[in-house]
């Protein structure tokens, strides 16, 4: 089968900053989970940031291909209506502007792009029910400015929830289980569990052990000063919770 | 230019005008003192502190006198530009009482007053003048030709109509009454109009005016309002003049006892406008709501300058003005909230919010408060910024190309007054349709 996401050596910084992403080397294929662990300041979510077309960031090397296609000549939103979807480590406020009236047209976007007829209020909201339900978040969330005044819990829960009315192709979750207590962390998971599919391809990143025993990823790396210093299976995960990350780096130097 | 240079086409223009017979004698008497006193200041010049951000030399470079039809008195001429034969759309969903006016003109054959519940008046400025002299008697204030703005001096000496809304105590009007005002000319030439709302004790009304066209004609209008002990009016004012348009507007309310007063205002034409709204808060517990915004596009340039009076004890005042500029637009905003010895349990805020869209756009702003009583809670601010980029990302992020983003963003800032003013969703609807439609003609990009 042929591969949904390949990077090759890819390298970024800030723009006129310093060198963040110094060869990245990652191939994905449909239906893969893969978990991206690694010290703070690694350069994870740079890595999720140029992947979701982030302004403020310059590729200075390397490719990255998506279902083929040169994924680095499209704008952010082009990419999103392609499949690909970014949780955010952190979710950005936006006052004044509905929960649902932004995610229907998010949705309507993406179904215009695929050539799908538009939902209508009623068809929206119909899927709207079924994926709350999913995810127990309270639809009150859904009549509010987007993240605005929500925990830190109910705006992760709103990124999965974004996550399962958008059905992407490619989703990258930057530390969704950050700031989850342990009973949203399973109700997240489970959630994220029933999104896995043949045709998708979920990047977790995280810090934590714990979320890859509800999310049980095909592969592990750990990036480190911006490359991938380590991958193999899950078993990789709790060998780190052991040793840290400390050899790896002389490892990789 | 002089100011003797400056004023002595107004002046000549006002003493060669057809003879005003049949207008009571104090109100010729009236106009003779605004065209002098408009003959010693002439125009408000920049060293004046509150006219210093503005440039007013598109209205003053050469004299822009009253349109030929829209002189006192010219009712029985033919009017020079035939308005249009039909009415124009209304910006309600509702029946209304209408009242047209072209070039400064009320027009019957468009108006549609309708049948009023008793104890309310309601007709043009130039009948009233003819049946109830006594209403516009009472809309006039002597003391206002001393200090009075140069512009209200000269609509004082030149207006010729307008609308005149009267309620009597008690009196409760549940449709709302509707003024349209078309400038159309290919030439500069002035409308003065003047308006008067006399709310009666305990009475109740909604006002929605809006002002549009096309040419070089300059608008100017004095409303003098009055609301009465524990009466209620709202008062929309929709500025859409053509872009070459100029818009100066004068409104005047005093609050008695309990009295509430609701304006909105929104500036979304001409190339030129300022809006005075000077707010007396005379009576215990009166409140007032001034809530609007400015939505500004090319080389425009808009002045929004609010003055609330607390004379007495336990009134309020809740303001919230938005501006939204994009390309070389210029926004003003000077508002004050004074608040007089005695005017104690004073409750004021007062708010002025600002979203560049563009590195040429820029305001100004100054909030001010003079508080001169104890026990009062006063606060006001300004803010100046531009769309939010971790927003815009974030929305683009989900699919939304940018030009859906930014006017996603635009629109939640500029709404959010609308929520605010909580007009209810008849008299909202007109305001989110014309900022949609102003967003449908703001470019994607910076
Ligand atoms: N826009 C930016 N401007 C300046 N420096 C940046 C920017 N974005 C990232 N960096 C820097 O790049 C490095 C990598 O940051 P990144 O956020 O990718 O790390 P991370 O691996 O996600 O860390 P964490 O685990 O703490 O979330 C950090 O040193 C960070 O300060
Ligand atoms: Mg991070």
């Amino acid at each position: 089968m042929s591969n949904l996401l390949e990077i090759h050596d890819l390298r970024a910084r800030t723009l006129g900053g310093r060198d963040i992403l110094k060869g990245i080397n990652l191939t994905i294929a449909p239906g893969e989970v893969h978990a991206i662990m690694g010290p703070n300041g690694a350069g994870k979510s740079t890595l999720s940031s140029v992947l979701a077309g982030k302004p403020g960031y310059e590729v200075t090397g390397g490719s990255v291909l998506y279902q083929g296609r040169d994924l680095l000549a499209l704008p952010a939103d082009a990419r999103a209506r392609e499949g690909i979807f970014l949780a955010f480590q952190y979710p950005v406020e936006i006052p004044g502007v509905n929960n649902t009236y932004f995610l229907r047209a998010a949705l309507n976007a993406g179904r215009r792009h695929r050539g799908e007829p538009e939902l209508d209020a009623a068809q929206f909201l119909k899927a709207v029910k079924e994926k709350l339900k999913l995810l127990d978040i309270s639809s009150d969330l859904l009549q509010r400015p987007v993240n605005v005044g929500f925990s830190g819990g109910e705006k992760k829960r709103n990124e999965i929830f974004q996550m399962a009315m958008l059905e992407p192709r490619l989703a990258v979750l930057d530390e969704t289980d950050s700031g989850l207590d342990i009973d949203a962390l399973r109700v997240v998971s489970n959630g994220v569990n029933r999104l896995r599919d043949p045709q998708r391809a979920i990047v977790m990143i995280t810090h934590y052990q714990r979320l890859l025993d509800y999310i049980v990823p095909d592969h592990v790396h750990v990036l480190s000063d911006g490359r991938i210093v380590a991958s193999g299976d899950k078993t990789l995960a709790a060998t780190l919770e052991q040793t840290g990350y400390a050899h790896l780096d002389s490892a990789a130097a | 230019m002089t100011i003797s240079e400056q004023v002595a086409p107004f002046v000549r223009a006002f003493r060669t005008a057809p003879g005003i017979s049949d207008e009571p004698e104090w109100l010729c008497a009236h106009r003779d003192a605004s065209i002098r006193h408009f003959a010693a200041t002439g125009f408000p010049t920049r060293s004046a502190e509150s006219w210093r951000f503005t440039d007013l030399r598109p209205l003053t470079a050469s004299p822009i006198l009253p349109a030929p039809d829209a002189v006192p008195n010219a009712s029985e001429r033919a009017l020079a530009d035939p308005p249009p034969s039909d009415p124009p759309p209304s910006e309600l969903s509702v029946p209304t009482h209408r009242i047209i006016l072209v070039n400064g003109r009320f027009i019957p054959r468009l108006s549609r007053i309708g049948a009023l519940p008793p104890g309310v008046w309601l007709g043009s400025t130039a009948d009233t003048v003819k049946a109830r002299p006594g209403l516009i008697a009472a809309a006039f204030d002597a003391s206002e030709i001393v200090g009075s703005q140069p512009f209200a001096a000269l609509n004082a000496a030149f207006f010729a109509d307008g609308f005149v809304l009267a309620l009597e105590p008690g009196a409760v009007l549940e449709t709302p009454i509707e003024v349209i005002h078309l400038g159309r000319t290919d030439t500069p030439v002035a409308f003065h109009l003047r308006n008067a709302i006399i709310a009666g004790s305990g009475s109740r009304a909604t006002v929605i005016e809006s002002t549009e066209g096309s040419g070089p004609g300059w608008t100017n209008a004095v409303t003098a309002i009055t609301v009465d002990a524990d009466a209620s009016l709202r008062h929309i004012r929709i500025q859409n003049d053509g872009s070459e348009a100029i818009h100066t507007a004068l409104t005047r309310a005093t609050l008695a006892r309990g009295a509430r007063y609701e304006n909105f205002a929104l500036t979304l034409g001409a190339r030129l406008s300022r809006q005075d709204i000077q707010v007396a808060l005379s009576g215990e517990g009166a409140s007032v709501a001034l809530n609007g915004a400015y939505l500004l596009r090319g080389e425009q340039e808009a002045t929004f300058a609010p003055h609330v009076d607390h004379q007495a004890p336990g009134c309020r005042t809740d303001e919230v003005l938005k501006g939204v500029m994009q390309d070389h637009a210029h926004g003003v905003f000077l508002g004050t909230i004074a608040v007089r010895p005695g005017a104690d349990q004073t409750d004021a805020r007062q708010l002025n919010r600002n979203l560049l869209l563009s590195p040429w756009a820029h305001v100004d702003t100054k909030p001010e408060l003079e508080i001169l009583a104890d026990d009062v809670k006063c606060s006001h601010g300004a803010t100046v910024g531009s769309l939010d980029e971790a927003a815009l990302f974030y929305l683009q992020a989900r699919g939304l190309d940018e030009t859906t983003a930014r006017h996603m963003l635009i629109e939640a800032f500029a709404a959010d007054v609308i929520d605010t003013a909580a007009l209810g969703d008849i008299l909202s609807a007109p305001l989110r349709r014309h900022l949609r439609d102003w967003l449908g003609q703001v470019g994607g990009a910076a």
